[in-house]
Formats: C-alpha cells, sequence, structure tokens
C-alpha cells in the first residue's frame, strides 16, 4: 500500500530513484506532509495539486539548471543531499477530517512540514494542529486574510490573501482615474461561502477608504439555480465596474443572465476563481471581452523568466495543463518550504520556524510575478503581488503590476 | 424461550461488559488516529441512538438532524467566545434550545405523515444553514476559531491528548444507549411503538399521538445538540458547512438503517462499522485522488442493504432463533 501511495506522489519518473533511496539509511529523506481534497466537489484541486507538488519535488530531488532554490543540486544540501518525499492525505473539504489528517501524519508518517489546503476552513484546523505539535505549516493557496491573524507561530503563507487582491483591483482604478478615466461607482456582486464573504469585505473597505461609491452589494447563494432576481439588481445600479467574486458554475450564470436581461456592464473586474477558469470562457467568454480578473500567476512571465516556461513545460507533461493560479501557488509552497528545511539543517520543527522567520528569497528566483518572499511576524508575505489579467482576443494577457505587465490595460471595456 | 424481562437484564449485562472493554481500549491503543476514529465512532454511535429514538421507536423520519447537531455546536460556541459561559453550561443550553426548537417545529410539522415529514425535516434544517451562514454575529461563513489555551476540563480543551473526549464520548454514548434502553420498557416506548405501526389503531386505543411525537422529538433533538457541543470543542472550529451540512444528518441516520432501525444496538453495530470504515478507507487509500476509498465505501453499505435489509442486527437474531429452537 505504500508503495501504491508513493509512485502517486512521486510519479512514474520518481519511482526508479526510490529504488537506491530505500537502500540508504532512513535519514536521507525529508517527509512533507500534504493535505488537499482528493475526492468530493473539489477533488480535481487536490489531483492537479498532487501534480504540482510532485513537480517541485522532482526539481529539488534531481539536478536542474534553473534560478530556483534546490533545483541545481540533488536534494537538500544541508542534510547531506536527503530527498524530499511527499506523503498526501485527502481532507474531503472538511475541517474535522483535515485536522485528523494532519494529526495522522505528524504522528504517524512523522512529516516534519505540512502544506495545504486549498479551503480555508481545512486550514484553520490543520494549522492549529501544527501549532499544537510544533510543525510549521504552509498555507500555499489559501486567500482567507483572517488565517494569518490569528497569533500562530508556525503559520506561514508566501501568497496574497484577498485583501491583497482587492488591493492590487483598486491601486488599478486609482492609476486608470489618474489618466482621466471615469470610475465613481462601484457594484459588488459575490457568493456566500468564505471565499465570497472575505472578499467583498475587504473591497467594501477598500471602497469607503479611497472614495468609491458601492451602489450595490449583492450577496447570493453559491450554486443558486437563478441569479435573475440578483442581475436586475444590477441592472438598475449600472455601476461603472462590476466587481463578481463568484466560482466558475455561478460565473458562467450571472454572464447568461446578464445576456437574457439585456445588461451589459461598462466594466467587469472579477476576483479570480471562475473569472481564471478556462470553462467559464469556454461557455461565455464571447459575451465578455475585455474582462479582468486577478490572479496570482501569469505565463507572460516566461517572456521574461524563461525557466517559468520550462517548468511549466514539467508540470504540462504530468497533468496535461498549464501552471494556473492555484497550482503555481502549490508549487511555491513547497519550494519555500524545502527551502527553509534545507536552510534549518534539521527536520526539528522549531529549527524549521525559525529558518522559515529567516526567509528572504528574491523574486526572481520563484516563478510568481512576486517581488520577494519575506515573512512578516504573523507569517504572511506582504511582498506577493497579485497581478491582473484581462482576457482579449481569446487569451489573457497581464497589465499589473509593471514587472509582469506585458500590455496595456483596454479601458474601458469594448 | 427467553422472556422480555430477562433479554432487557441480559442487554444491560452486555452493555455494561463492552462499556468497560471500551474503556480500557485507550491502554492499549496510544495511538492518537486511531483514538480519533474511536471518539467519532462513539460519537455517531450516540448520536444515531439519538435520532433512533425518533426515527426508529417513533417513525418519524427525519433528515433535518443536522440542525439540532449545528444549534448544539454553535450554542457552546457563541457562549464561550462572546461571553465566556463555560461550554458545559453551553452543552445544556444547546440542548434546551434544541429541545425547544424541535417542539415548535414538530407543531406544524407532525401533521405531515410520510415522505411528506421528511421532506419537511431536511427544508427546515436547510433553512437554519442558510441563517448561519448570513448570520454576521455568529461568524457567517467565515465560522468561528475557539482559542485554545491550554489542558483543562473546565474550559473542556485539551492540545493533544484524545483521551478525554474518548471518555467523554464514552459517556455520552452510554447515556444515550441507557435512556433509550429505559425509554423502550417505558410508556412512552410502548406509545412510540404504536404510534410508528399504525397513527390511527395508536390514537384510538388512546394513545396521544401529536405528544407522543413530541416527546420523542424532544429527548432526541437534546442529545444530538450534546453530541454538536462535544463536536465543537474536539474539533475547536465550527463554521455552518461543517456542523450544520446536509451530510450530518445522512451520517447520524445511516448507522441506525444500517446497523437496525428502531433496535436498541442497531445504532451502535452500525457506527462501530460505518466510522471505522469511512476513516480507514479515506486515510489508506484516499491519497491517490482517484475516488476509491468512496466507491469501496459505497459497495459496502449497498451489499450489507441487499444481504440484511433490515439491518446488521439481523445477524445476531437469526443466530439467537436459531439456538432457542
Amino acid at each position: 500500500m505504500t508503495i501504491n501511495r508513493r509512485n502517486v506522489v512521486l510519479g512514474g519518473a520518481a519511482v526508479a530513484a526510490l529504488l537506491p533511496l530505500a537502500a540508504r539509511a532512513q535519514t536521507s529523506e525529508v517527509v512533507i506532509g500534504v493535505i488537499y481534497p482528493l475526492s468530493g466537489a473539489s477533488a480535481q484541486i487536490g489531483v492537479d495539486a498532487q501534480k504540482a507538488f510532485a513537480t517541485a519535488a522532482e526539481l529539488i530531488n534531481e539536478k536542474h539548471d534553473f534560478d530556483l532554490p534546490l533545483a541545481r543540486g540533488e536534494g537538500l544540501p544541508g542534510l547531506g543531499g536527503a530527498k524530499v518525499r511527499l506523503v498526501f492525505a485527502d481532507h474531503q473539504a472538511d475541517p474535522q477530517k483535515g485536522r485528523a489528517e494532519a494529526e495522522r501524519l505528524i504522528t504517524q508518517e512523522k512529516v516534519c512540514a505540512i502544506v495545504g489546503t486549498y479551503q480555508s476552513s481545512v486550514a484553520v484546523t490543520v494549522s492549529q494542529i501544527c501549532e499544537r505539535y510544533s510543525i510549521p505549516f504552509i498555507s500555499a493557496d489559501n486567500s482567507s486574510p483572517s488565517l494569518h491573524r490569528r497569533g500562530l507561530k508556525f503559520y506561514f503563507r508566501a501568497a496574497p490573501h484577498d485583501e491583497m487582491f482587492s488591493t492590487a483591483m483598486f491601486d488599478f482604478f486609482d492609476a486608470q482615474k489618474k489618466k482621466g478615466q471615469k470610475i465613481e461607482t462601484l457594484a459588488l456582486f459575490h457568493e456566500d461561502t468564505i471565499f465570497g464573504t472575505d472578499s467583498s469585505n475587504a473591497q467594501l473597505k477598500l471602497a469607503a477608504d479611497r472614495g468609491y461609491k458601492v451602489v450595490a452589494d449583492i450577496k447570493y447563494r453559491a450554486n443558486s439555480p437563478s441569479l435573475t432576481a440578483e442581475v436586475q439588481q444590477l441592472k438598475a445600479a449600472d455601476a461603472d465596474v462590476l466587481m463578481p467574486s463568484s466560482y466558475t458554475t455561478d460565473g458562467i450564470l450571472l454572464i447568461k443572465t446578464m445576456g437574457e436581461l439585456g445588461y451589459k456592464a461598462k466594466n467587469i473586474v472579477a476576483q479570480d476563481a471562475g473569472f481564471s477558469e478556462k470553462a467559464l470562457y469556454d461557455a461565455v467568454g464571447d459575451k465578455i471581452p475585455g474582462v479582468i480578473s486577478r490572479g496570482s500567476f501569469s505565463l507572460d512571465l516566461a517572456a521574461k523568466r524563461p525557466m517559468v516556461g520550462k517548468i511549466n513545460d514539467m508540470y504540462k507533461a504530468k497533468s496535461g495543463k498549464d501552471f494556473n493560479d492555484y497550482s503555481s501557488r502549490q508549487f511555491m509552497g513547497l519550494i519555500v518550504m524545502a527551502d527553509a528545511i534545507n536552510r534549518a539543517k534539521s527536520t526539528d520543527g522549531d529549527k524549521i520556524r525559525e529558518a522559515l522567520v529567516a526567509t528572504d528569497m528574491p523574486g526572481e528566483q520563484t516563478i510568481m510575478p512576486w517581488a520577494r518572499v519575506k515573512f512578516d511576524e504573523m507569517g504572511q508575505n506582504n511582498f506577493a503581488d497579485p497581478v491582473l489579467l484581462q482576457y482579449n482576443g481569446g487569451k489573457f494577457v497581464t497589465i499589473a503590476p509593471p514587472q509582469a505587465a506585458v500590455a496595456e490595460a483596454i479601458w474601458p471595456m469594448p | 424461550m427467553e422472556s422480555f424481562a430477562q433479554r432487557r437484564r441480559r442487554d444491560l449485562i452486555v452493555a455494561f461488559v463492552l462499556a468497560a472493554l471500551a474503556a480500557c481500549a485507550p491502554f492499549v491503543i496510544k495511538d492518537v488516529y486511531v483514538q480519533n476514529i474511536m471518539v467519532l465512532t462513539l460519537m455517531y454511535a450516540a448520536l444515531s441512538q439519538a435520532w433512533n429514538i425518533l426515527g426508529g421507536y417513533c417513525g418519524q423520519i427525519s433528515l433535518g438532524h443536522a440542525l439540532y447537531f449545528g444549534l448544539g455546536a454553535y450554542t457552546t460556541t457563541l457562549l464561550f467566545t462572546k461571553f465566556g459561559v463555560l461550554p458545559w453550561f453551553g452543552m445544556l443550553g444547546g440542548g434546551t434550545i434544541s429541545a425547544l426548537i424541535a417542539m415548535a417545529l414538530g407543531y406544524p410539522t407532525f401533521r405531515l405523515r410520510g415522505h411528506y415529514f421528511v421532506i419537511a425535516t431536511i427544508v427546515i434544517a436547510e433553512i437554519g444553514l442558510l441563517l448561519f451562514h448570513n448570520w454576521d454575529w455568529a461568524g457567517a461563513a467565515l465560522g468561528i476559531d475557539i482559542p485554545v489555551r491550554g489542558d483543562s476540563w473546565l474550559r473542556f480543551q485539551f492540545t493533544r491528548s484524545k483521551l478525554p473526549f474518548f471518555y467523554f464520548a464514552l459517556v455520552f454514548c452510554c447515556v444515550a444507549w441507557l435512556i433509550t434502553w429505559w425509554l423502550e420498557d417505558s410508556k412512552w416506548g410502548y406509545w412510540w411503538r404504536a404510534v410508528k405501526d399504525n397513527p390511527d389503531a395508536a390514537e384510538s386505543l388512546g394513545v396521544v399521538v401529536f405528544n407522543s411525537k413530541m416527546g420523542a422529538a424532544a429527548v432526541s433533538a437534546f442529545l444530538t445538540a450534546i453530541g454538536g457541543a462535544f463536536y465543537a470543542q474536539f474539533v475547536s472550529y465550527i463554521d455552518p458547512e461543517s456542523v450544520m451540512s446536509f451530510q450530518f444528518s445522512l451520517l447520524m441516520a445511516l448507522p441506525a438503517v444500517l446497523g437496525g432501525i428502531g433496535t436498541l444496538w442497531g445504532p451502535v453495530l452500525g457506527a462501530v462499522i460505518l466510522i471505522p470504515l469511512t476513516e480507514l478507507t479515506r486515510s489508506f487509500i484516499g491519497g491517490s485522488g482517484r475516488g476509491v476509498d468512496l466507491i469501496l465505501y459505497g459497495t459496502v453499505i449497498v451489499l450489507i442493504s441487499l444481504a440484511r435489509p433490515e439491518g446488521l442486527i439481523g445477524l445476531f437474531s437469526r443466530k439467537r432463533k436459531e439456538v432457542s429452537r
């Protein structure tokens, strides 16, 4: 059974590498736990995540000529070339199960660090358990801002949180206003789970701080069968910018309903999720040319930083997909954690934590548009700049921030 | 032939021996992961026992018990985080609130019969879920993180040890079982079974059908809410989806249905089989991301229901019949 799991963990290519590994002493491997939803409604995210983590592990364990921490050598030089071994666990989007799995990974599999979890609610309980056992936890792709504000010592997040994402949007509005565009009113449209709630809270606060008028703040039930009443309200408000925070199916329904009711938004600036999914653009992309979505990753970066393209190719060979918002953050989560373990020269939780606190990774050594990776006292990396992407001519182009942008924004939407 | 009184005495002795054995288990099993499974098994056994009072004995199938579970969890958590009320009082408060709400809801819904009643329970639980989703003071969709400040029986918090939770769950399970055992031979127990078999005939014999249903609902909801309060302390984080979603309603009904609906031992038996099966298949084959664990889990349930439609308890009673012959 264990062998089976390893197969999946490391991918077919790494199986051969395991044989000599088994012959060596136990100290030659570093076990890291990875907790994701591998069954249930968000299973696809977890399956893609496995490939992203396997790609990161491959880069660390084998020799690659990339300017990325640990890529050039084999294994972790700080621990005598020890290889990284990943153990995956399934939390089924249930905080209780995430908690139980974290405890199992720590006590049975003896992992020295944990990376997770996609759902923010599961990150709450997994990070609690990590704190109790003094095991460092990296939130690879959770974006709820409340997570790092709980006073936990072993919690770290290299990626941006929702307030940073929304700040990027408002920075963009401010910049457009300076150029003489009229942006006065906003309409918020968000679903009612933790994602939509956090997103709209951040947007309401930013709008008030920066003097934008919110003319509609509409909360709807996720996976709603009909959004007609909600879209009527949006149409009546007819704001300068419509800001949806929706998952894929709701996003598609929103655009379709807008079409049926004859409402064309002046501009749409979306909070990722559904609006960065290919499925949405396959369904209704032709109705919304020029839509802007925030993201944390952009393949446009490959033009400036060729290794991004090459690492993307490695991931694509495993998964058949390009890196997206989630898989890129998952990849970086493991790299940041492994880098800290390497510098700690130990698998002791407290030592790894100290190394994480001391992390200072230049942005050029990542695959992200980030300025750098450096954690504040709450474990949040405030240098993780989000990107804004505009959908134009059937594909996305990066329009902000400057270090990743490849084109000027088309504003207002055509 | 063994008399009814003899059977009841034997049930009590068996229960005592099983509880004593279970109480000793942590001395042998030190692994926290396995202990975690034992805690969940006992908790679901108790919850299913509570569900069985209304669903099994009284025949009112509820698929909305997640509401009472969630109310218990939210009452303790809110009282503790907002007003500093100890969870022990919150637990009783949650139980009382749930029992009252169960009766208030029972007032209109117990006029419905069969499938109509089942649908009403589902819908009401969904309304509860939506309300908590949108109630900002209660954390809305973000949920509530219960601050853990070290081990304490007073605050019922323990950072690493599972033992206090295990013993609480064991006591909870025993209490739920004893209440059922006692009710089985009480006036209420006979009324409930009469209502289940034929409400019109029961009414004509002087059973007050409506009151019987209300009584069963109150006891059942009270115990379910205690379970919810325990779960909140055990996980130390709650959000509407993780304590009030429809799956909890199913997880409370399933052990009783699988083990033997309307029987004393059915819920315990069902939970002992179902919960470890869910947990172990997820942990040891769920990591592949191919859903094999769920396929296996579903297959086992289908096979059991095909082989023993009356519940697993049928395995035991048949053996007994053969022996007595």
